[in-house]
């Protein structure tokens, strides 16, 4: 490859311009694949109250579980139960797994998925949390009025 | 003890702001006691951080519970080696492993034989004795590992089980190796461009200490996705969050280094780049323990929240502006002298490519990590982006990357001609060509797979042919057997083919990941006693559930014989763990290997009638990944290996008269 026809423009002009077009496909790349692959994270309060337009989104909400409705259907491995948050909102959650570890009333359950229908959320990853998830606290003292203050400000932790 | 253990933190930080001070006055005034006093002192300082690295691992093992760190992390009935391990299970255990490398670190470097009389040598000192200083105080006043608790508990709280693993064991420590080791090249690019002198010597030597944590970044990156694998039960190894990324962004950035360097050394080109990439990686260690310490962003393996991250931001800003100070104080010193670009298609151009890829791939990453936080500041929503935008942006990027690697031994310096280029590249093309249309027909037909294993048989040849080349040449001179003349040659020429060997095992592990991306199977199923789960040539039967105990925990397990194409290959135990000390029980999972594929079965629930609930996968080449990165480690060290024969770094030889 002879650069010699191009004449009054510098090569390592050239070489640079070559390296912009390579730095240009890969932001390309980085705003093509941004939207696609995105999800957005919202209170429950705020996916109840507009749930039709993000009925196809990936949503990430976050809900304290109510042990009592929890209902497990080993053969179809369906799992079905209920999240409410601090201000009295309830959404049915159904979620083709099984219980994730450490799932019982209060703990904030992690949901990822799309509200397919009314009040219901089609979960595809089921992930609980606590305050003291990878540090030695001692889960005997777990407190579930903490993790309604906690729920509150999710991102904070 | 408690006087003990606290003095160490307290009178080391004192003498590593001595030793700073005096080893800066000795630079300005140019005399040598003064640095000679400081470079005492950082003996001292090595040894005030082994005392208190003794003094925890003692406080551990004897489990002292009126520690608290000791409390935190471990119980009487763990074993010893976790109870010494646990020393890097949180927050302050953890910086003190990092403050010991760096020390370590330290006295290797000052007291080095190739580094005596060498001007640089006070300069790189008083920079990594700033780094000291900052991890001494922050030892000293926010992360304190030896806190003594109000009153004294029997027992501990033991340590987390999922860090109750031999891959736990070595993870830390090695990926602390490599984030430690970042500094040094840092350090050494600073005091040169201090020095306004950026010559061979400095190049070899920055490389030669780039390549040693490079070499235990990658170890801590593998290690922790072997982890992954085997303990977290989710059949993968990489999920990219934010804290594999905070290590994967300065190995990628430390990866261009390593190749962009060449150009230097070559052609005295891309200067100002290659300082620029050092300050990055360095920079990207600091950034990624703000990221992982404070708790903005939501991770898997976030540590306590706690203000640390801050101290670390902060620290590291004040790095980076210091450093692009001095980066463009000298910048006309760097620009003098620079060679050209003589064509499109040579040596150089295809490692600039490769720069900006490998640059490009850490931006993305570093793009998707922050992005949540980007858009709540911008939009006020959360926006999250998860694996599948990693995965889309990333593939290409690295692919694109493996065609550059394939192509680039074989081109020439300077320029390449068509009919050199024929000559090359006509057979590894052709072979990948008759390789990717056999793939198309034996039934291997996703458009990743066939391009990716197409573009890796054309690196295969291209490197095939080189390491043939050479032998060939080499035995036309001295007429030695073919395995003799590849020995030699290779011990000869380390450096290249050391990361030939590398560029192989990258090409393995892609192997690997390709495999295990595009043709893993998975399957979850309820079964009976007795009933079987079929999955590809695998039938799995279960027979049995039960319980059992080990020390504290209980353990249930269910024992499942496992057949392929009708062939017995045994009988195996996926069981899950319930912890006497710890909430949260946890998946052992069951794992067949094979070089085709391995067969991962977890056991997730069961009902009181004996009913089971499996997850089964089958990801194919996950051997091929681990023999990749076993690949990139004898590659990394053949290469930094001092062997009898050239290519050692040669001993300082300056002029200068300076304080050293």
């Amino acid at each position: 490859m002879d650069l010699k026809g191009v004449g009054l423009m510098k090569k390592n002009t050239l070489v640079m311009l070559g390296g912009f077009i390579i730095a240009g496909a890969i932001v390309f790349l980085l705003m093509a694949a941004t939207p696609g692959s995105s999800g957005v994270e919202l209170t429950m309060k705020e996916l109840l109250a507009t749930q039709a337009q993000h009925k196809d989104d990936f949503v990430t909400v976050e809900g304290l579980l109510m042990e009592n409705t929890i209902k497990w259907i080993p053969d179809k491995i369906q799992l079905k139960f209920d999240v409410k948050d601090n201000h009295g909102n309830v959404m049915h959650v159904i979620y083709h797994g099984t219980k994730p570890d450490n799932f019982s009333e209060g703990v904030i359950t992690i949901l990822q998925g799309a509200p397919t229908k009314l009040n219901t959320f089609q979960a595809e990853s089921v992930k609980t949390r606590c305050p003291s998830k990878y540090e030695g606290k001692d889960m005997k003292n777990y407190d579930p009025e903490k993790h309604k203050q906690l729920l509150d400000k999710p991102t904070k932790k | 003890m408690y006087l003990f253990a606290n003095a160490t933190i307290y009178i080391g930080l004192a003498i590593a702001i001595y030793s700073l001070l005096i080893i800066t006055l000795g630079i300005s005034t140019k005399n040598q006691k003064l640095v000679d006093s400081g470079k005492g002192g950082m003996i001292a300082l090595f040894v005030c951080a082994a005392m208190a690295m003794i003094s925890l691992f003692y406080l551990l093992a004897t489990s002292q519970f009126q520690y608290e760190y000791v409390t935190d992390y471990t119980s009487s009935e763990l074993p010893i080696i976790y109870k010494l391990t646990a020393l890097w299970a949180g927050n302050a255990g953890s910086l003190l492993l990092w403050t010991f490398f760096l020390t370590l670190y330290m006295i290797m470097i000052a007291y080095s034989r190739k580094m005596k009389g060498n001007p640089m040598v006070p300069y790189i000192s008083a920079i990594l004795m700033v780094n000291a200083v900052f991890f001494f105080f922050i030892l000293g006043f926010v992360a304190k590992p030896f806190v003594l608790m109000d009153t004294v508990p029997t027992e501990g709280k033991g340590l987390n089980p999922m860090l109750q693993n031999p891959g736990m064991i070595i993870h830390p420590v090695t990926l602390y190796l490599g984030y430690v080791g970042l500094a040094v090249p840092f350090a050494f690019a600073m005091a040169a461009l201090i020095l306004k002198n950026v010559d061979d010597f400095w190049i070899k030597m920055t490389r030669r200490w780039t390549i040693v944590a490079w070499l235990f970044l990658s170890l801590g990156n593998i290690f922790g996705g072997q982890w992954a694998y085997v303990e977290l039960g989710w059949g993968g190894y990489w999920a990219w969050d934010p804290v594999e990324n905070a290590s994967f962004m300065p190995w990628l950035t430390a990866t261009a280094f390593l190749h962009s360097v060449m150009i230097q050394e070559r052609k005295n080109m891309l200067k100002v780049w290659n300082i620029s990439l050092i300050i990055i990686s360095y920079a990207m260690t600091l950034f990624g323990t703000f990221l992982v310490r404070s708790g903005v962003l939501t991770s898997v393996h976030a540590f306590a929240n706690s203000n640390l991250g801050l101290y670390f931001l902060i620290f590291m800003g004040v790095a980076v502006i210091l450093s692009l100070y001095i980066l463009m104080s000298r910048y006309n010193l760097l620009k003098r002298s620079a060679g050209e670009f003589n064509s499109f298609i040579s040596k150089e151009s295809s490692f600039l490519v490769n720069n900006l890829l490998l640059v490009g791939a850490a931006f993305a990453v570093f793009w998707g990590t922050i992005f949540p936080l980007v858009s709540e500041a911008v939009r006020g929503t959360k926006v999250t982006v998860g694996m599948p935008f990693f995965n889309k942006v990333e593939a290409p990027i690295l692919l694109s990357m493996m065609f550059v690697m394939a192509v680039c031994p074989l081109l020439a310096w300077q320029k390449s001609t068509v009919k050199n280029l024929r000559r090359n590249f006509m057979i590894p093309a052709i072979l990948a060509i008759i390789g990717m249309t056999l793939m198309v027909v034996l039934g291997i037909q996703k458009a990743w797979a066939v391009i990716g294993y197409g573009v890796i048989i054309l690196l295969l040849a291209t490197h095939f042919l080189e390491f043939y080349r050479g032998v060939k040449a080499r035995r036309k001179m001295t007429k030695e057997t073919p395995v003799v003349a590849l020995y030699r040659l290779m011990i000869r020429n380390r450096r290249r083919y050391g990361g030939y060997i590398v560029h192989l095992g990258i090409a393995f592990i892609t192997m690997g990941i390709i495999g295990s991306q595009n043709y893993d199977v998975e399957t979850m199923k309820t079964v009976g006693l007795g009933q079987s789960i079929e999955l590809r040539d695998y039938r799995i039967n279960y027979d049995r559930l039960d319980q059992k105990k080990e020390g504290i925990n209980d353990i249930v397990y269910a024992d499942v014989t496992v057949f392929r194409n009708g062939k017995k290959l045994g009988t195996f135990q996926p069981e899950k763990v319930f912890y006497g000390n710890w909430e949260q029980p946890s998946s052992e999972v069951a794992i067949i290997s094979s070089v085709k594929e391995d067969l991962y079965i977890v056991l997730s629930a069961w009902e009181d009638n004996g009913k089971a609930t499996f997850v089964v996968k089958v990801n194919p080449m996950m051997d091929w990944l681990w023999f990749g990165s076993f690949m990139i480690v004898i590659g990394a060290l053949f290469a930094l290996w001092n062997g009898k024969y050239g290519n050692v770094t040669p001993r300082y030889t300056g002029v200068r008269k300076e304080v050293s």
